[in-house]
C-alpha cells in the first residue's frame, strides 16, 4: 500500500485510490487515464467532512450542556439528518423531532431506544449517554 | 449448494458504475461495447437542480438520471433479453435468488448504498443509494464483486452484502438486482444508437420543467450569484463545494459525465462515418474541458471559506456560458440524421 501510495497526499487518509478520468485534449481525443484525485476535487470533499466534524462537536456540546438528546449527537455522526433518520429507522418523522428534546427522550420506551440504537450501530445503553 | 462458484468474468474499471457494469456485461455475453457507447445508448447525462431536497446539508442537483436507466434503457434500444427484479419483499429471498443465479452462472447486478460498503475508500462512505456492483463469484461465506469504480475486484461478505443491498433512506435499493438472459442475435447498434440520442436530446432541452436540462443550469447560475448575500460567504462555499462534489468526485469520469458523453459521440461518429457526430463530440469535449474549468476555479472559493477568491457572479455567469455551450451541441444533435 505505501508503494501506491498517492505521492502528493502521502500521510493523508484521502485520495488514496485511484479512479480512472476522461480528458479532452487539444488533438480531438478522448482519452482515459487512471489516476489520483487532483487538489481541487480533494478540496471539496475535505470541505464536506471539516463540515460533518462541525456539526457533530456542535451537536456533542449541544447535548452535554442539555439542550438536546443523545440521538441528536448520534444522528449527526451517522450523517443523516431527521427525515434520513426517520426512513432508517420507521418512526415518523414528527416523533423523530420530538425525540430530539432531553424530555421526551427521557421517557422513551425500550422498544423505540432498540430501533434508534440498531441504526446507529450501538447498544441501547450506550445510547443514553455521548462520551 | 456448492460454495465455490468463480464465473469467467472481466472486471475493466469504468468512470461511471453503472455504465461500466453495462458494458462489463455486454462483453460477458461476447458483444464487445465499450462503456461510452453503453452511456451514450442508455442516455445517463442528465441534469436536474432541486434546491428544495437536501443531500448531505446542500442543495441536490444530479449530473446523471435515476438509478437502473442506463441498464435499463439500452436493453430496450437494443432489444436484448434481460431481466430486471425491481424489489424483493424480504432480504434473505433476494440473496438466495442471487446464489441461484450465480450458479446458472449469470454475473448479476445490484444496486447498493455506499454507507456501509466495506471495501469503499473512506471519504466516500455517504448516505448514497445509487451504486451498482456486479456479483460474479462465490467463495464461502463471500462473494466477488465487480465495482467499475475500483481497480480490482472485490470480496464482501454475505452479511455485509445483504446490509448494503437493503440500505434504506431516499432512493433505497431494497435488493434490486438486473441480468442479461442471452444474446443470441445481430444486434442493432445503429438504431439502438438514434433512440439514445434523441431521448437524450429530450430530456436536455425539451422537458417543459424549468429545473431540468440545460435550464437547470440556467436557474443554478441564478442561484449561484444570490448564495453569498443571502447564506453568507462560509455556506455559499459549501453549496459551491456541493456542485463540485457532484460533478467531479465519485465515479463521474470528470466533469460531470460529458467526458462520456462526448466519447460516446465520437465513437458513433467514427463508427457510422458520420461527420455531424464528430462535430458534435468535438462540441461537447469543449463545454466538459469548460466545466473542468469551472471546477477548478470553484475550488479556489471552497479552500478559502470565509474570503471567497472568485466573484459568485463570475462563476455564475461561466455556469450561463457552459448552458449555451450544451444547448448548441443538443441542438445539433436533434437536427442528424444518422
Amino acid at each position: 500500500m505505501e508503494e501506491n501510495a498517492n505521492p502528493v497526499y502521502k500521510n493523508d487518509a484521502f485520495g488514496q485510490f485511484r479512479e480512472l478520468f476522461y480528458t479532452y485534449g487539444q488533438d480531438g481525443q478522448f482519452q482515459k487515464n487512471v489516476g489520483f484525485h487532483g487538489e481541487a476535487d480533494r478540496t471539496t470533499l475535505q470541505q464536506a467532512w471539516d463540515l460533518f466534524a462541525e456539526r457533530i462537536e456542535e451537536a456533542r456540546q449541544k447535548v452535554l450542556a442539555g439542550k438536546a438528546s443523545p440521538i441528536a449527537y448520534y444522528m449527526e455522526k451517522a450523517l443523516v439528518n431527521t427525515l434520513d433518520l426517520s426512513m432508517h429507522t420507521g418512526i415518523s418523522f414528527w416523533r423523530v423531532k420530538r425525540h430530539l428534546k432531553p424530555k421526551v427522550f427521557n421517557r422513551l420506551n425500550e422498544k423505540d431506544l432498540a430501533k434508534y440504537a440498531e441504526v446507529f450501530k450501538i447498544t441501547t445503553e450506550q445510547l443514553k449517554h455521548v462520551e | 449448494m456448492s460454495d465455490n462458484i468463480m464465473i469467467a468474468y472481466t472486471h475493466r474499471q469504468a468512470g461511471h458504475c453503472e455504465s461500466g457494469a453495462t458494458s462489463n456485461l455486454f462483453n460477458f455475453h461476447g458483444i464487445a461495447m465499450s462503456e461510452p457507447m453503453a452511456f451514450g445508448i442508455g442516455n445517463g447525462i442528465y441534469f436536474s437542480y432541486l434546491p428544495f431536497l437536501k443531500l448531505q446539508f446542500a442543495p441536490m442537483m444530479s449530473f446523471r438520471n435515476l438509478p437502473n436507466t442506463v441498464f435499463h434503457r439500452s436493453m430496450k434500444y437494443l432489444g436484448v433479453d434481460a431481466t430486471v427484479i425491481k424489489k424483493f419483499k424480504d432480504p434473505k429471498e433476494s440473496m438466495d435468488a442471487l446464489d441461484r443465479n450465480l450458479e446458472k452462472g449469470i454475473p448479476t447486478g445490484c444496486q447498493v448504498g455506499v454507507f456501509n460498503l466495506t471495501f469503499f475508500p473512506p471519504e466516500y462512505r455517504m448516505h448514497y443509494n445509487m451504486h451498482n456492483l456486479v456479483v460474479f463469484g462465490k467463495e464461502g461465506n463471500d462473494y466477488w464483486v465487480s465495482d467499475t469504480v475500483m481497480e480490482l475486484p472485490q470480496k464482501i461478505s454475505y452479511e455485509d452484502l445483504q446490509r448494503v443491498r437493503w440500505a434504506k433512506g431516499a432512493f433505497a435499493p431494497k435488493g434490486k438486482m438486473y441480468w442479461i438472459n442471452k444474446v443470441d442475435k445481430e444486434l442493432d447498434i445503429k438504431s439502438a444508437v438514434e433512440k439514445g440520442i434523441k431521448k437524450t436530446v429530450y430530456e436536455m432541452i425539451k422537458v417543459p420543467f424549468w429545473l431540468v436540462g440545460v435550464k437547470g443550469i440556467h436557474v443554478l447560475a441564478r442561484d449561484i450569484k444570490k448564495w453569498p448575500k443571502k447564506h453568507g460567504n462560509s455556506t455559499a462555499s459549501f453549496y459551491l463545494g456541493q456542485i463540485l462534489r457532484m460533478a467531479e468526485d465519485f465515479g463521474t469520469g470528470g466533469a460531470g459525465f460529458r467526458y462520456i458523453q462526448g466519447a460516446f459521440l465520437k465513437e458513433a461518429g467514427e463508427k457510422f462515418n458520420n461527420a455531424e457526430l464528430l462535430a458534435a463530440s468535438d462540441m461537447m469535449g469543449k463545454a466538459a474541458n469548460r466545466w473542468r474549468d469551472f471546477s477548478y476555479i470553484g475550488a479556489r472559493n471552497c479552500k478559502n471559506r470565509s474570503k471567497p477568491e472568485e466573484d459568485y457572479g463570475t462563476l455564475g455567469d461561466m455556469l450561463h456560458e457552459i448552458a449555451d455551450m450544451e444547448k448548441a451541441v443538443y441542438v445539433k444533435l436533434d437536427k442528424i440524421k444518422i
